[in-house]
């Protein structure tokens, strides 16, 4: 399983080098305004086909492009009920203090489980090839954040279950 | 705030951050001045491509309220032009050491992305985003400047303007006067790129401004805001599109990493496509009929030139780039032999270490190049380049230019 891994990440990073081209482009249907194309989708010759890059059913990643933004969604695997709460929660938490992370996107795009928006303003302000390795992270560490969170929750629930039944030996 | 990088082979020669990120540049026309624009102001500085100097800055000009997308420096009589996202454009003129604008009614009603002065000056194209292009021209009467719109046609916004080149400069004219002649009918054309992704030439005289034997073309006669060739080559947003230093040729490149190259431009032209494995380019450059170097989102100035045949081919990147930090190589054979049992380990931590951004003076996307030369030269050795990254670079080619003789190029 791990072996695709790596070839997943490295798709991703590739895509993401060549999407994140991005450009300030003041908004054609309403003068005085700067808006994220990709997100308002009124002029599809300002948007580029959206590539899907999936590892397999389970994890998928969804890469939007427009001529001033970029949007990234990712599906993390979620192997049973457990780790499909944790997933939400976890990455609930994190998509609510979005401002502090600029490029994240409060809510997810429908049907994945997070979302980044990236803009011309981020590309200019920070450095394009270390945005690209934070996400490419993030994506690795999400995997492993999501088991020790479930390694917690069952060492927990082990525990209390333990400590309350010993009352009863 | 200015590096000198002059070694052995390098191209380029100097490199200034000046601010954030700069929309725009352009220099006066004894390269003395440029004009720089970061964010709603232009920033005028006491400039020189020179390596060592020390840019200082002079004036600020301010007066749009948005970001200013365009700046152009009209060489004789001195007006810089500049254009922005709030729809407006104002002429400054240096009057007793302050620039004095005049605002401009362009009479769009979308952003203004680009501007280019006429090659006499007596008029200037706005490129805007309500896929139209303007070209204004002083009325004496009234003591302004009227615009007139070329409305129909593009699909999208405008991206670049391109006025079609003098043949002779303009104190030679009365000595060439039948060169003068055949240079001023072609003096009306303008080449525009829009985000539909196709070239057009239109033609932009003006009755009244123009002199009368300028209507007659090599298309035949035409009026103000009619289009005379459509070029489809690419798949991608157009931009960048500039004329050689003739007229004869004209170059743009396209959002899906090409280039393309059109000869004899009239009504049936010869062009080219390249495409290419690397990043998108943003904007041309001729540096005679022969050579072009183009930059964009690679940081990196690429060379283009065309030989014998015509055919244009690409020659190399310009900038040689600093050492890159993950060479990791072992000097001897102790060291080799532990990397042998360190190696996979190793080779596992480098795929997980950050990709090293690329050694190159620009951190990111050039958007603009400029030529450092007197107007109407035919051959450009010096030339400067601005992007995202707020810096201005000065490259210059005479030290390879030799390297490029030797190998018929």
């Amino acid at each position: 399983m791990a072996n695709t891994l790596r070839p997943y990440l490295t798709c991703i990073r590739n895509t993401l080098t060549a999407a994140m081209s991005l450009q300030n482009f003041p908004c054609q249907d309403v003068e005085r305004h700067n808006k994220p194309e990709v997100e308002f989708k009124t002029n599809t010759e300002l948007l580029l086909n959206p590539i899907l890059i999936c590892r397999n059913e389970a994890e998928k990643c969804l890469i939007e492009t427009s001529i001033n933004s970029l949007r990234i969604s990712i599906k993390v695997k979620q192997a049973d009920e457990l780790e499909n709460i944790l997933t939400k929660k976890f990455l609930r938490f994190l998509a609510m203090r979005a401002e502090s992370f600029q490029v994240l996107r409060r809510k997810p795009v429908q049907g994945y489980d997070i979302s980044f928006l990236i803009t011309n303003q981020h590309c200019e302000e920070m450095n394009k090839h270390r945005l690209i390795d934070f996400i490419v992270r993030f994506m690795e560490d999400i995997d492993k954040e999501i088991s020790e969170l479930k390694l917690s929750v069952n060492t927990r629930g082990r525990l209390v279950a333990s400590e309350y039944l010993k009352q009863y030996t | 705030m200015g590096e000198i990088l002059r070694s052995a082979d390098m191209v380029a020669v100097a490199s200034h951050q000046l601010a954030q990120c700069i929309s725009g540049h352009a220099w006066n026309v004894d390269l003395t001045m440029i004009a720089v624009c970061t964010n709603n102001e232009v920033h005028i500085y006491n400039a020189s491509p020179a390596p060592s100097a020390v840019w200082d800055r002079l004036h600020v000009l301010q007066k749009h309220d948005q970001l200013v997308s365009g700046v152009d420096w009209a060489p004789v009589s001195n007006y810089i032009v500049t254009v922005s996202h709030d729809r407006n454009s104002y002429v400054w003129k240096l009057e007793e050491n302050v620039w004095q604008p005049t605002l401009v009614i362009l009479r769009i009603n979308r952003a203004a992305i680009s501007v280019k002065w006429s090659p006499r000056e007596n008029k200037f194209a706005v490129a805007s985003g309500a896929k139209s292009v303007c070209v204004c021209y002083y009325e004496e009467d009234n003591n302004w400047w009227v615009s007139k719109i070329i409305r129909k046609k593009h699909g999208s916004t405008v991206t670049g303007v391109a006025w079609h080149p003098n043949n002779v400069v303009f104190f030679c004219f009365q000595l060439y006067e039948p060169y003068a002649k055949r240079s001023f009918r072609l003096q009306v054309l303008l080449a525009t790129t829009s985000t539909d992704c196709k070239c057009r030439i239109f033609s932009a005289y003006i009755k009244g401004v123009d002199s009368r034997s300028a209507a007659t073309t090599t298309f035949g006669e035409i009026r103000f805001g009619e289009q005379l060739v459509q070029l489809d080559l690419a798949l991608g947003w157009a931009f960048g599109v500039k004329w050689s230093p003739s007229g004869r040729s004209l170059a743009y490149v396209g959002h899906d990493s090409t280039i393309h190259f059109i000869d004899d431009v009239g009504p049936s032209p010869i062009a080219q496509t390249l495409a290419l494995r690397d990043l998108p380019l943003r904007d041309v450059l001729f540096l005679s009929e022969k050579r072009l170097v183009a930059g964009g989102f690679d940081c990196n100035p690429m060379l283009f030139a065309s030989d014998d045949t015509g055919t244009w081919n690409f020659v190399r990147f310009l900038d040689e780039g600093k050492t890159p930090a993950s060479d990791v190589k072992a000097s001897t054979q102790f060291s080799e032999a532990f990397g042998k049992f360190y190696g996979q380990a190793k080779r596992g931590v480098a795929t997980e270490s950050p990709s090293s951004a690329p050694g190159t003076y620009h951190n990111n996307c050039i958007t603009l190049l400029n030529p450092l030369a007197p107007p109407g030269e035919q051959e450009i050795r010096k030339f400067s380049t601005s992007g995202m990254d707020g810096k201005v670079v000065i490259w210059d080619m005479s030290t390879i230019s030799d390297a490029l003789a030797r190998l018929g190029m």
